[in-house]
C-alpha cells in the first residue's frame, strides 16, 4: 500500500522528495528522515518563500498521506483551530425533528419526566454529527495517516502555541461533551516559520529543527531547471546568478525561491532570449516587491553584452562581513 | 562516544545556546538511529535535535568540528628532503650561524615538523589558554602562542638563512622554491595552534558548571555585574519578556469578554431565529501606548543596555511604543529596534549616542521631546522615565516634565539609584518624583522586572 509509507534511510527520503519536484539537501533530508524515526514534529524556519510549505506538501506527496493545512494568524483561537459545535444544526434539527420530540414527550406527566427524557436524547445533539471539525481535530480523527501542516506559527498569540503544545505532545483532544478523542494514527506535523517572533522554549523543544535558508547557486539552478524545464539553460544560469546577487545587496525584501521560478516562468512567456535591458526593466518588478527596492537595484546595474552587473553595495558587504 | 557527545553538549551551553535535558536525550536517540559512522549524518542528527534557534547555528558549526574531527592536523612539508648533497651542506653549515633556540625551531620549519603535544600543552600554560572560556579569545590565543615561540624572530632568522644560502651559492629558483614552502608550514603551524587552542578553549567550555544562580543575580545591582553576568542576564531578559507576553496576551483576552453587544448578537442570531446561541462580546481590548525615555548616560551606562532590551521586549508587548533615548540631547530611538536582533538593536543606539563625561542634560532632552514628539502623550499613555535623574546641575525642566506628567495618564519614574542618594549632589530626582505617579526603585534586574510586571498589571 502506498499509504503511511516509511523510508528507510535519508537518501531514500531524498528520493522520494524528489519524485514529487522537491530538491532536498542532505540536511533536510536526515531531518525529514529523523522526524520520521522519533516521531516528532518538525519546526522548519528560514526566510520567506524558501520551500518550507513546498516541503509539507512533497512529505504529504511522498509518504501518500492527505495534507491538512492549519493557517496561522493573530487572533486564532481553539474554535477556529480545533472544532466548533454546529449551533445552527442542531436548531434546524430540533426544528424538524420537533413532531419526533413531541412522540418522545407525549406522554409525559411531570416537568421533571420530561426533562428526564428530553436529557435522555440530548446524546444525539451532542454527538460527532453536530462537531465541525476543524483542521487539527481532523488531523487527529483521520481514518487514514495525515501530515499536518500548522503554517506560520510564529503569526499567531503565544497562547494559541500553549494550547497547541498539548496537542501536540499527546495527540489527543477532550471535547467536554463527548470525552477524550485520541489519535488514530499520529500525524506527521510539520511547523513553519518566518520568525517574526520569538516562538516558546517548551515548543521548540518539542520538535526537530530545521532552518532552510537561501539555496546555493547550484541547488537553486536545479531547482530552476525543474520547475521551469522550457527555459534555456544558459539564461536559466545567468536568471539565478543575478539573483543570487540581488540577495547580496541590503534590500527591503530579498527574491526568494518562489519569486526566481516567477521570474524565470516570466521569462518564459516573454519568450526571451537574453537578459537586456529591456527584459530587465520589464520584469524586474517580478523579482522585487518593493519600490525603493526597485529603485536601487536599477541605480546600481549595469546591462552589459558579457550580461549583468551589480555594483556592490558597500553598506551591506560590510554589514554581512562583520 | 557518548561522554564526547556530553562534553560538546556542556560547550554548547556554555556558548549560549540553551539545551534542555529532553533535547539532549533527542540527540541520543537520533544517533543511534544514524550511527556514527557517517560523519554529516552525524553532525546533522545533533545539529536538528540540539539547536533550535537560527542564531545559535554558527556557534554549533565552530565547535562541532573541534569536538569530533579526528585532530587532522594540517600537512606540513619536508623541505629537505630532495635536496642535493651540497645542498643539505650548505644549510647545514648556514644553520650553524644561529643560536640553539632559533635553529631548532627553523629545522622544524624546514623539515615540516608539528609541535608535539607536549610543546602544544606547554604553549599553552605559557599564555593562560588553560583559564580561557570563551571562543571570541580563540584567535588571540593562537598569536599569544605565535608571539610564545618567539615567531617574529625566526621569521627574522629565515630571512637571513636565505641571505646566506644565496652568498654560499644556492640557485635562485632552488630558494624561492624554499621559502614558499617555509611560508606553507610557517601557515601550518599557525593553523595548528589556532585548532589546539579552540579545541582547548571547547573543553574549558564543556567543564564549566553550567549556569547556576541566576536568582542571585537578579538580586546584584546593575554596577557589579561582568561581562559575563551581563551576557546571563541579557538572556534572563529575555525570557522574562517573554513571560510577561503570554501574561498580557492572556490579560487582554480576557479582557475582551466584557460586556456584552445587545446589537451584534443580535445581528450574529438572526439565522438562528433570533434565539441567542451565539453570544458577542463588546470588544474591549485595552490598548495602552507607552513612552519611554532612557538615560543612557555614562552614570547610567552599565544599566543602560539591560534598560534597552527590556524596552526592546516593551516594544514588542505593547505595538504603541515609542522609545527614546538621551544623553545630552534626545533621539527616537524605535525605529532602530524595528526588524532586529535586540542585541543589534541595542548597541546600534549605543554606538551612535557614546558616553561623554558629565554631559547628561535632562532639561534640554526634555525640551528637544516638548518640541518634537509631544503628540506622543495623551490620555491613554503611560510615560516611563529610566534614569537616575541626574543632571549636572542643569535646569531641570520642571515645568515641562510637570506639562508632559499632566498630559498622560501614568506617570513613572524607574530609577537604579537607592533612594537615600536622592537629591544629593546633582540628583534632580526629589524634585521630579512629586510630578510622577509612582517611583520605583530598580537597582537590579528582579526589582525591574517587578517593576514592570507591576506597571502592566496596573495599566
Amino acid at each position: 500500500m502506498t499509504n503511511n509509507r516509511v523510508y528507510t534511510s535519508p537518501r531514500a527520503v531524498k528520493e522520494a522528495l524528489g519524485e514529487q519536484q522537491y530538491i532536498a539537501s542532505d540536511e533536510i533530508a536526515t531531518t525529514v528522515y529523523l522526524c520520521q524515526q522519533l516521531g516528532k514534529p518538525l519546526l522548519t524556519e528560514g526566510p520567506a518563500g524558501v520551500g518550507k510549505t513546498e516541503l509539507a506538501k512533497a512529505i504529504a506527496g511522498a509518504t501518500g498521506r492527505e495534507l491538512i493545512r492549519l493557517q496561522c494568524y493573530e487572533g486564532l483561537d481553539e474554535t477556529k483551530a480545533l472544532y466548533e459545535w454546529e449551533y445552527a444544526k442542531q436548531l434546524l434539527y430540533t426544528q424538524l425533528l420537533r413532531d419526533k420530540l413531541q412522540e418522545t414527550l407525549a406522554n409525559t406527566h411531570s416537568l421533571a419526566e420530561a426533562a428526564d427524557r428530553l436529557a435522555a436524547e440530548e446524546d444525539v445533539f451532542f454527538s460527532m454529527r453536530f462537531l465541525l471539525q476543524r483542521p487539527l481535530l481532523k488531523a487527529i480523527l483521520s481514518e487514514k495517516p495525515t501530515v499536518l501542516l500548522i503554517d506560520e506559527i510564529d503569526r499567531a498569540d503565544a497562547e494559541f502555541e500553549a494550547f497547541l503544545l498539548e496537542v501536540l505532545s499527546d495527540f489527543q483532544v477532550s471535547v467536554p461533551e463527548l470525552g477524550t478523542l485520541a489519535a488514530v494514527h499520529r500525524p506527521l506535523v510539520v511547523l513553519t516559520s518566518n520568525n517574526t517572533r520569538e516562538l516558546s522554549e517548551a515548543l521548540k523543544r518539542r520538535c526537530l529543527y530545521l532552518f532552510i535558508g537561501y539555496p546555493s547557486l547550484e541547488q537553486e539552478l536545479a531547482v530552476v531547471r525543474l520547475k521551469v524545464p522550457e527555459l534555456s539553460p544558459k539564461l536559466a544560469r545567468q536568471a539565478v546568478e543575478l539573483v543570487q546577487r540581488l540577495r547580496d545587496l541590503d534590500l527591503r525584501k530579498s527574491p526568494s525561491i518562489s519569486e526566481t521560478l516567477d521570474w524565470a516562468r516570466s521569462l518564459v512567456a516573454l519568450n526571451a532570449k537574453q537578459l537586456d535591458e529591456e527584459t530587465l526593466e520589464t520584469t524586474l518588478n517580478v523579482l522585487l516587491k518593493h519600490e525603493s527596492d526597485l529603485q536601487k537595484v536599477r541605480r546600481r546595474m549595469q546591462v552589459s553584452s558579457r550580461g549583468v552587473d551589480i555594483e556592490d553595495d558597500d553598506l551591506s558587504q560590510f554589514r554581512w562581513r562583520d | 562516544m557518548e561522554d564526547r557527545m556530553l562534553k560538546f553538549i556542556a560547550a554548547l551551553r556554555a556558548g549560549g545556546v540553551r539545551i534542555s535535558l529532553a533535547e539532549s536525550a533527542d540527540a541520543f536517540q537520533a544517533v543511534d538511529h544514524m550511527g556514527v559512522q557517517e560523519r554529516e549524518l552525524f553532525r546533522l542528527s545533533l545539529r536538528t535535535t540540539l539547536v533550535k534557534d537560527a542564531n545559535s547555528l554558527p556557534i554549533f558549526d565552530e565547535l562541532f568540528p573541534l569536538f569530533f574531527d579526528s585532530g587532522d592536523q594540517p600537512p606540513m612539508m619536508d623541505i629537505t628532503e630532495d635536496m642535493s648533497p651540497e645542498e643539505a651542506q650548505m644549510l647545514a653549515q648556514a644553520l650553524r650561524m644561529f643560536s640553539e633556540q632559533l635553529r631548532r625551531m627553523m629545522e622544524k620549519l624546514l623539515r615540516g615538523e608539528q609541535l608535539s603535544q607536549q610543546e602544544l600543552e606547554q604553549l599553552g600554560q605559557m599564555v593562560g589558554l588553560n583559564r580561557m572560556n570563551d571562543m571570541r579569545y580563540r584567535e588571540w590565543m593562537a598569536r599569544r602562542m605565535m608571539r610564545a615561540l618567539r615567531f617574529d624572530e625566526v621569521r627574522e632568522a629565515l630571512r637571513e638563512l636565505m641571505q646566506l644560502l644565496a652568498q654560499m651559492g644556492m640557485s635562485k629558483e632552488r630558494l624561492e622554491q624554499m621559502r614558499q614552502l617555509i611560508q606553507a608550514n610557517q601557515q601550518a603551524i599557525q593553523e595548528q595552534l589556532s585548532q589546539f587552542a579552540g579545541q582547548r578553549i571547547a573543553e574549558n567550555m564543556s567543564e564549566e558548571r553550567p549556569d547556576q544562580g541566576i536568582d542571585e543575580l537578579l538580586d546584584r545591582p546593575f554596577g557589579a555585574l561582568s561581562d559575563r553576568d551581563m551576557d546571563r542576564l541579557r538572556k534572563e531578559v529575555s525570557r522574562l519578556a517573554n513571560r510577561l507576553r503570554s501574561r498580557i496576551a492572556l490579560r487582554q483576552k480576557r479582557a475582551k469578554s466584557g460586556q456584552l453587544d445587545a446589537k451584534a448578537t443580535l445581528r450574529a442570531n438572526l439565522k438562528h431565529g433570533g434565539v441567542p446561541m451565539e453570544i458577542k462580546h463588546r470588544d474591549h481590548r485595552l490598548k495602552p501606548k507607552l513612552v519611554v525615555i532612557c538615560d543612557i548616560s555614562t552614570s547610567m551606562r552599565h544599566c543602560s543596555e539591560l534598560m534597552l532590551s527590556l524596552v526592546y521586549a516593551l516594544q514588542d508587548l505593547v505595538t504603541k511604543t515609542h522609545a527614546f533615548a538621551f544623553i545630552d540631547h534626545l533621539e527616537y530611538i524605535t525605529p532602530d529596534f524595528v526588524g532586529q536582533e535586540a542585541k543589534d538593536a541595542i548597541s546600534q543606539v549605543l554606538v551612535r549616542m557614546p558616553p561623554g563625561s558629565y554631559n547628561t542634560d535632562l532639561g534640554y532632552s526634555l525640551d528637544n521631546f516638548a518640541r518634537n514628539y509631544l503628540d506622543t502623550l495623551d490620555s491613554r499613555t503611560t510615560f516611563i522615565m529610566v534614569g537616575d535623574a541626574r543632571n549636572n546641575y542643569h535646569d531641570p525642566r520642571l515645568d515641562l516634565f510637570s506639562m508632559m506628567a499632566r498630559r498622560c495618564r501614568r506617570t513613572i519614574w524607574l530609577n537604579p539609584e537607592p533612594p537615600m542618594l536622592w537629591g544629593t549632589g546633582d540628583s534632580d530626582m526629589l524634585e521630579y518624583a512629586r510630578y510622577c505617579d509612582d517611583v520605583i526603585v530598580a537597582a537590579t534586574l528582579g526589582e525591574l522586572t517587578q517593576a514592570i510586571d507591576h506597571l502592566l498589571t496596573a495599566s
